[in-house]
């Protein structure tokens, strides 16, 4: 996964990410898509944890003890990392 | 004295709200349930006040409709008095919301819900803590029973001798990742959460989610309440409404016919003969459409619905539909207004509000029209198929499935654009409570006796007066080569079509007279469901999707369903299936 500046990243979108506690290291949006996951607490440098994933289809996570459903295309675009 | 109540989606606001106002507002188990603004009035703590039910946000910078719609409000502050809901489930994900109002400084209460659940899943809460920390007056309460409402009504005298006191001071970050790092301070400090062994709902919950279980789950689910509703509903009309209209209301009916000497009185009161559903009188078939075949199946279908929404399934179900959804350009949630609109279309409109873009909004609209016929005129079908195989019944609904998907998948073609991501709160499941649900199913009941009784009254009524003058007949006369010739329908269907619009129950009620063989019954019953939505849906759509949005719709379900209709009557008649 590259990163918006180009640079080479450790880290697999949400979407590829296993089943386990993650650490979202960024969001590869615009404006918009930052401020509606930020409200829902899904920010860069927070821990999540991935519980489902549907395949080609939605994820499910938790966050802040509260679990959200996010479409493909969405998360898709969060960068995360394993959290050990 | 003006009090708002806000809070993020599904803390309970709603339920607030019942008890505090006494009128009864709908409350289910799924972010979005209301997405209208909501005013009563209520005495606290021996103080008359307006109450303003606002739709859950989760941010005063949120920017679905119900969320603007919400901030504006809240940022107008011509209000005494915020009381902010949170769920004690939730304590962390809603304190967001709680700083952002704490940094408007406005007198501010905040009610801490669900206690008995959040205990019941081993979340502590220290109230006392939290309280200091925020500098707002907290109260436990648990809205569904009661709960704390004392405690409240006490402490609103104490505001309003003092309002200045109720106006926290603490410092609030500006930042929305700054105060998610303020939260984390406080919920360190104030939350313990003790592992518990998962409790029946919480494995069902997860048995309900993973794709493996999951499908088999929503398929069950879905036969089982169709099963339910038409057990419920049939067992309804057979034991109870059908005797009791035949028994003893239409003895009755009988004898005052013989009463009326003047003619066109006897057939506009008492119809033009004894059948019920033939005859059109008002005091005939007026009381037998909606009280006989319509009235149980919608008292069945809102049970099922009813129970469904207070568990917290739909959510879950919107997760699972999520990828199929997004072949016909629609995520997940889309359909939630779908399932509201199986029972009646106004609040399936409404609830396209939960919707972001317009796009998202005109898919969803107008496959409601065609997949989704409102509970009345299911039941009018099922009434005018009874003597025949439920098969065919099944055919209909399939047939209008099909129908739906196609023309959602075209739309998602032609309409620029890409479908939104799905994005929402998946609610824990509860214990639907049983007063809940009754008062659910008597808000719903009493919309249908205001609205379609009295509409399907005047519908008939509007429709012999036609008849009398003719009017009918000119129409039936100038469209019949249309129905004949490219539908195989006999040219009376045209009458009906021409008026149909009015009440859809109606308009499927308006075909037995004709005596219909069963492959034009079901002709006409899917033409009569796709070709236009009914008055009361058609000013609701408007006012929702504006006009020009709500033509199209329209427009093109219009075209959808003559086309499709002329396949059907094709497929029927070449097919030799029936």
């Amino acid at each position: 996964m590259t990163s918006l500046e180009g640079g080479v990243m450790e880290g697999i979108s949400l979407s590829k990410a296993p089943n386990a506690k993650l650490r979202v290291l960024k969001i590869l949006g615009g404006e918009n898509l930052f401020k509606k996951l930020s409200i829902m607490g899904i920010y860069e440098g927070v821990i999540i944890e991935k519980k489902l994933n549907y395949k080609n289809g939605p994820v499910l996570i938790k966050v802040a003890n509260s679990e959200i459903a996010i479409g493909r295309g969405m998360s898709n675009k969060i960068v995360v990392k394993e959290e050990k | 004295m003006k009090i708002i109540l806000t809070g993020n989606p599904n803390v309970g606001k709603s339920v607030v709200f019942s008890y505090l106002t006494g009128y009864t507002a709908i409350s289910s188990n799924y972010p979005g349930t209301t997405v209208e603004i909501l005013t009563g009035k209520a005495k606290i703590g021996g103080f008359d006040c307006d109450i303003i039910d606002l739709p859950g946000s989760y941010s005063l910078e949120g920017d679905n409709i119900a969320e603007k719609v919400a901030s504006d409000i809240i940022k107008k502050s011509d209000y005494d008095l915020i009381i902010n809901i949170i769920d004690a489930n939730n304590l962390e994900r809603n304190l967001l919301f709680a700083l952002e109002i704490i940094s408007l400084r406005t007198p501010l209460i905040f009610l801490i819900n669900k206690c008995d659940i959040a205990k019941n899943r081993g979340v502590k809460i220290n109230f006392t803590e939290i309280e200091k920390i925020l500098n707002v007056r907290i109260i436990p309460i648990i809205a569904t029973v009661g709960f704390g409402f004392d405690v409240l009504d006490n402490e609103f005298k104490k505001f309003t001798q003092n309002k200045e006191k109720y106006i926290p001071d603490i410092p609030v970050p500006s930042d929305t990742i700054e105060k998610w790092k303020k939260i984390g301070e406080i919920i360190s400090k104030v939350q313990k959460i003790e592992h518990k062994h998962p409790t029946f709902l919480e494995k069902l919950e997860v048995i309900t989610t993973t794709p493996v279980t999951a499908i088999p789950f929503a398929l069950i689910v879905m036969v089982l309440s169709f099963y339910i509703i038409r057990f419920i509903g049939e067992g309804l009309i057979n034991n109870l409404f059908a005797p009791v209209f035949n028994n003893y209301y239409f003895p009755v009916i009988e004898k005052l016919r013989n009463y009326i000497s003047y003619d066109t009185l006897k057939m506009l009161v008492f119809g033009k003969n004894p059948v019920p559903m033939e005859g059109f009188g008002i005091l005939t078939t007026g009381v037998y459409v909606p009280f006989v075949v319509v009235l149980p199946y919608v008292f069945s279908f809102y049970i099922v619905l009813g129970f469904l929404e207070d568990m917290g399934y739909l959510p879950r179900l919107a997760v699972i539909l999520d990828k199929f959804s997004h072949k016909i350009g629609l995520h997940g949630y889309g359909s939630i207004p779908l399932i509201m609109g199986l029972g009646c279309k106004v609040p399936g409109i409404f609830s396209l509000r939960i919707l972001e873009s317009n796009r998202d909004k005109i898919i969803a609209g107008s496959l409601m029209f065609l997949v989704a016929p409102c509970i009345p005129q299911t039941a009018m079908i099922f009434s005018i198929l009874s003597k025949y195989s439920i098969l065919y019944t099944f055919i209909v609904f399939i047939y209008l499935f099909i129908v739906g998907v196609l023309a959602s998948f075209l739309l998602n073609r032609f309409i620029k654009g890409i479908s939104s991501d799905l994005f929402v709160e998946i609610p824990p499941y509860h214990i639907p409570l049983l007063k809940n649900m009754i008062c659910k199913l008597n808000i719903r009941i009493k919309e249908f006796f205001k609205d379609a009784i009295i509409a399907i009254m005047a519908g008939i009524f509007f429709i012999n007066i036609l008849d009398i003058l003719n009017i009918l007949e000119k129409i039936s006369n100038f469209f019949s080569p249309f129905f004949k010739n490219i539908f195989s329908l006999p040219p009376e269907i045209s009458s009906v079509v021409a008026t149909g619009f009015l009440r859809k129950d109606i308009a499927i009620t308006l075909l037995t007279p004709f005596n219909l063989g069963l492959k034009e019954i079901m002709v006409s019953s899917f033409f009569l469901v796709t070709y236009l939505p009914c008055l009361a849906s058609m000013m609701v759509l408007r006012k929702e999707l504006g006009n020009k949005n709500s033509f199209y719709v329209m427009g093109f379900n219009f075209i959808i369903s003559l086309i499709f209709t002329f396949i059907f009557s094709i497929l029927l008649n070449s097919l030799k299936l029936i």
